[in-house]
């Protein structure tokens, strides 16, 4: 009775607002790249795991624009540039392979993430890197009487903003309608006229613009290492899956629940903390394996 | 073996055509066939009187017990297209319990060997059970998955005494393995032997396996699991056996590491690692039981000549991407296909 009690007041204690500002700091992370994911599927049916390699891209190449000009700078141009990298992407893998099985194209985008791993890791070297928050960020504002620092709350409005652009654009415009007709029924969609090659560029662009915005908002979050690819992209792959292959709905809300497991479970059970991910897509997977949004079976 | 023949006596190739092979009865090809294997594993057992260096016998055990796990996604990969992307929980997972039978339960080495391999073969036939009904996609990240979790199991502290935690799990044993003692197992050319046999027994079980009638039904559920259910098969037992055959084959890499190195770390139970063994799956090819082992061989050799320069994942990456674009049937098809075409030249030239 007496332990039950000593519990409940360390929940009490622990759950409070800044810890609530933390899993969506990285919930908003993980949606931006799950979201790129979930698009990419959608319209290509495959599943790209160099996905990590480009966040990692993105961090590097933020870093050293963060370091030449300034972190804004950086983030207005990194994602452009990644985004070139996603023409690249099309044009020279995804439309030439598009006949091949998904899982071949799967395999040589993971070839693909081993190379780009070296290539940045031959041009920045492995040892860790830090990229400083901008000055006016630096600080911290209060969130409910409690300091929480500025630019982690930058990092959920810029996160969120960016998911909530996608949506509107998804849900209100007729390229986003065409984008959903091809994720939801390719065949049928294709049938109606909807052109599948000039939608796949802008959305493989958008994908991989989105993997290079999140590596420059992650500079100053988390450190910028050789690793964090690989680290990040099990963790998107579990939330696409999870959301519903294909469904950017469902990426986005399970990339929030990820988050918030992570963070709050880490500090009521870390053991279950660290097995949750695995064990909700076994679950998930096994009794409904379109995943919890409106996707389709891949 | 044909393709000697030919090379050595052309003479013959022109008087007796290719259709004399057919000619001869079935038996005597088996057992012509079941000869060389013979000859073939009697013969790999003197590699360590040959070749001297400890440094190259070490370098080909490592390509042994790469190349069995190489064969068991290989095996999945061909027979049901279903490709394994956390083979590392698998072969990791099989050393950690071999590792924890003998330090934890204190067991004599051959019963933590048995124990080993019983537990993860029953371990993954049921897993397989879950997951062998999943399409290919969510199949890989469920495998996945699993490697990752039981990557976390063994770092979380309330573990530590079990698993050993970061630090990895040493082992130390006095019994003997099949009359070898923990010091002559370490050592390569005393190893050897243990490492060959494995490798020729899980390929002989692979190969089997694809002569096989299930072998036969899992490649046309493959092609189409509609239509081979309503031709009233049952399609879900005979991958339910080929995941737990997987299963054992990665047990059997995962217990030669132990064996060998009597050690165990987290870093077995990583992606990489059974990335790696993905690498030399692809670039050796599927479509045969020895494409993966040659596919490891020569992922070993990079690993030797590239890996102190770092430029080993750039290779690795390259070479995969070439190798699906250009040759799907990896390495061990392109030489296959070499030599057919190479036999064909000679018939329309003659």
């Amino acid at each position: 009775m007496n332990g039950r009690n000593v519990s409940e007041m360390d929940f009490v204690q622990h759950f409070n607002v800044v810890q609530l500002a933390n899993a969506l700091a990285l919930s908003s992370l993980l949606t931006i790249l799950a979201s790129g994911l979930a698009l990419i599927f959608g319209l290509r049916d495959v599943m790209n795991f160099a996905h990590g390699a480009l966040y990692m891209l993105g961090a590097y190449l933020g870093y050293s624009v963060a370091a030449r000009f300034n972190f804004w700078i950086a983030l207005a141009v990194v994602p452009v540039l990644l985004a070139l990298v996603g023409v690249a992407f099309e044009y020279a893998v995804l439309r030439p392979l598009q006949k091949r099985s998904h899982m071949d194209v799967a395999l040589i985008t993971f070839g693909m993430a081993l190379v780009m791993g070296q290539v940045v890791s031959g041009f920045w070297g492995t040892s860790p890197l830090s990229v400083s928050v901008p000055k006016s960020l630096a600080g911290s504002v209060a969130l409910f009487g409690q300091p929480y620092p500025a630019y982690r709350i930058f990092l959920i409005v810029v996160g969120f903003g960016a998911c909530v652009a996608l949506a509107v654009w998804l849900k209100w415009t007729r390229s986003g309608m065409h984008v959903r007709a091809v994720s939801q029924q390719p065949m049928v969609a294709r049938m109606m006229g909807v052109n599948t090659d000039r939608l796949s560029l802008v959305v493989v662009c958008l994908g991989t613009g989105f993997a290079g915005l999140a590596g420059v908002m992650a500079g100053p979050y988390l450190s910028v290492d050789p690793s964090m690819g690989a680290n990040i992209l099990i963790s998107c792959l579990i939330i696409v899956v999870i959301g519903g292959l294909g469904s950017i709905g469902g990426a986005i809300a399970a990339a929030v629940a990820y988050g918030f497991i992570q963070v709050i479970g880490a500090i009521l059970s870390p053991t279950l903390a660290v097995m949750a991910p695995y064990l909700m897509l076994f679950f998930v997977l096994l009794w409904r394996p379109q995943g919890l949004g409106r996707g389709r079976v891949a | 073996m044909r393709a000697t023949d030919k090379r050595a006596q052309p003479i013959a190739d022109i008087v007796m055509p290719v259709s004399s092979h057919s000619g001869r009865s079935v038996p005597t090809v088996r057992w012509m066939t079941g000869l060389v294997v013979a000859a073939i594993i009697v013969l790999g057992l003197l590699v360590p009187s040959v070749l001297k260096s400890t440094f190259y016998l070490g370098l080909l055990i490592n390509a042994i017990v790469l190349g069995i796990a190489a064969v068991s996604i290989g095996l999945l990969a061909h027979q049901c297209g279903l490709v394994m992307f956390g083979v590392a929980g698998f072969t990791g997972g099989a050393t950690y319990l071999f590792g924890i039978a003998v330090t934890q339960f204190g067991w004599s080495v051959t019963a933590a060997a048995a124990f080993c391999l019983v537990a993860a073969t029953f371990a993954s036939l049921l897993i397989g059970m879950l997951v062998v009904r999943a399409r290919p996609l969510p199949f890989a990240m469920l495998t996945l998955a699993l490697a990752q979790m039981l990557r976390s199991l063994v770092m979380i502290t309330d573990f530590r005494s079990v698993t050993g935690g970061d630090d990895g799990l040493t082992m130390n044993w006095s019994g003997s393995f099949f009359g070898l003692s923990q010091a002559q197992l370490n050592r390569p050319d005393t190893f050897w032997a243990v490492a060959w046999l494995a490798l020729c027994g899980v390929m002989l079980i692979a190969w089997m396996v694809g002569q096989s009638r299930t072998g036969q039904i899992l490649r046309a559920t493959r092609a189409n699991e509609e239509r081979m259910r309503f031709s009233g098969f049952n399609t879900y037992m005979p991958r339910v056996l080929a995941f737990a055959l997987a299963g054992f084959i990665a047990a059997v890499s995962g217990l030669l590491m132990a064996l060998h190195s009597a050690f165990a770390s987290p870093e077995l139970l990583d992606f990489a690692t059974g990335g790696n063994a993905l690498v030399a799956m692809l670039v050796g090819g599927a479509s045969t039981v020895s494409g993966p082992v040659l596919g490891a061989l020569l992922y070993v050799i990079g690993q030797d000549q590239f890996g102190a320069s770092g430029h080993l994942e750039l290779l690795t990456g390259l070479g995969v991407v070439l190798v699906i674009v250009a040759f799907p049937d990896g390495a061990m098809g392109f030489l296959r296909n070499g030599v057919r075409r190479l036999l064909e030249g000679r018939h329309a030239a003659r």
